[in-house]
């Protein structure tokens, strides 16, 4: 989801389309600019309030949709930058030169610039998948039970905070290496890869 | 879908007297957090044994773990080892009577240094060598190249980074109201509590955030112009 977010602001800003580029500029500076926190909040109130206003009951909605919700806004909007960036660090000639072959704007881009793009924003997204696990350790304040909600429910239950603290941690400390060294790997593939175009 | 605007105000303004707590929970740990994280970071480049082995893994395991983790198991950490100490050496003081503010400051500028050590490492890793070379050249120890020559430089050059670094922890620090600190966000729920008007209430936080992270951004463009400046004036 925050792929297609993402992909649809950036094309709203790499061709500047009049207005709808303002209005991302000011959406991604939002986002960027609150807590992940008060936006998980801001759309489980707001989204049934407006949705009940045109007459769409939500209330029985599991909480984890709006947490969907957020956390893919919010990955759109810091995954264009990223891309936004990426793209912006293949040169311009390889765009001329998929002109001249008589390729069209959108194919040029995703043919050409995309797959060389998304190469060197690897790293960042990768990252970026990082940061968000953590950040999913949010949703139990709206009553999803994910690894953090489970843990409170067992401290409350057995009044071991620090313990269940502690195992979670531990928990998510061992994901983050795992996957960590999982995008080492895929970034090497990579890279690999890369090395071969440029000596061929 | 009816929005309370006068509450939205009200809101608003109750929350903007927040501020200064949320500042001073950002600021205070941005420095120990600096501390630490040349500390950590110098560590790290010169592999000091033992000790580097356990830089390393603290800046995994805190940058692998959420902070929200984090502030947890130091609000109930921390008072378990204070009344161990406490009782040990019949200090007067009791955890209970520790403000809430301080768990956040010790949680927070550990979870800084960590991402500051980083940091400033990767600005330490971009000074040139040849700097330190004629430090050495003119008779400088190692400590003292480092912190007259090659730190301020390095400082200088993750500026950047660094002022990122400030808005992920004025955002973080929105997390200290799990723990009933009544930061900007602690300070709209307690607001809304009795009316759940908790979308006004969190517009208005939403926008105050907004606001300080423009700002911030603002003087840290502002910054990173001056010190350009300098680098600039240092060739000529």
């Amino acid at each position: 989801m925050g792929t297609i977010v993402a992909f649809v602001l950036f094309v709203f800003r790499i061709y500047k389309v009049p207005v709808l580029n303002q209005l991302s500029i000011v959406y991604i500076s939002f986002i960027r600019g609150t807590p992940i926190i008060v936006q998980l909040f801001l759309i489980f109130y707001g989204v049934p309030a407006f949705l009940q206003g045109i007459h769409i009951d939500v209330s029985r909605a599991p909480a984890i949709i709006f947490v969907c919700i957020t956390y893919g806004l919010g990955i759109g909007a810091y995954l264009e930058e990223i891309i936004r960036g990426a793209v912006n660090s293949v040169e311009n000639g390889q765009t001329e030169a998929a002109y001249s072959v008589g390729m069209t704007k959108s194919r040029a881009l995703i043919r050409i610039v995309m797959p060389q793009a998304l190469i060197v924003a690897f790293p960042n997204l990768a990252n970026l998948m990082i940061s968000y696990l953590k950040e999913t350790s949010l949703a139990f304040m709206i009553g999803v039970i994910d690894m953090m909600g489970m843990a409170n429910v067992l401290g409350n239950q057995y009044y071991h905070y620090l313990e269940t603290y502690v195992d979670l941690a531990i928990i998510y400390y061992v994901i983050c290496v795992f996957l960590n060294k999982f995008f080492r790997y895929v970034e090497k593939i990579l890279k690999k890869h890369e090395k071969e175009l440029v000596r061929g | 879908m009816k929005i309370d605007f006068d509450f939205i105000i009200t809101v608003f303004f109750k929350a903007l007297k927040a501020v200064p707590l949320t500042l001073e929970v950002s600021i205070i740990p941005m420095f120990i957090g600096l501390f630490i994280g040349i500390i950590v970071a110098l560590l790290r480049i010169y592999k000091v044994k033992v000790l580097s082995s356990i830089a390393d893994f603290y800046v995994s395991f805190i940058r692998g773990t959420p902070i929200i983790l984090q502030l947890f198991v130091v609000y109930y950490a921390v008072p378990m080892i204070w009344d161990l100490f406490a009782k040990k050496f019949g200090w007067s003081i009791h955890s209970k009577s520790i403000p809430i503010a301080v768990f956040v400051l010790i949680a927070f500028s550990i979870n800084a240094g960590a991402y500051m050590s980083e940091i400033v490492r990767a600005g330490i890793a971009a000074v040139n060598i040849g700097q330190i070379e004629a430090c050495y050249s003119v008779g400088m120890t190692l400590p003292q190249a480092m912190r007259r020559v090659v730190l301020p430089q390095a400082l200088c050059i993750s500026t950047p980074m660094l002022c990122s670094m400030f808005i992920d922890l004025i955002k973080g620090s929105s997390l200290a109201f799990t723990i009933s600190l009544a930061e900007i966000t602690g300070t709209a729920r307690a607001a809304c509590a009795t009316n759940y008007k908790f979308l006004e209430a969190y517009i208005a936080v939403a926008i105050i955030y907004w606001g300080i992270c423009i700002i911030i951004e603002g003087f840290s463009a502002l910054i990173e112009h001056r010190f350009s400046y300098i680098n600039k004036g240092g060739v000529a």
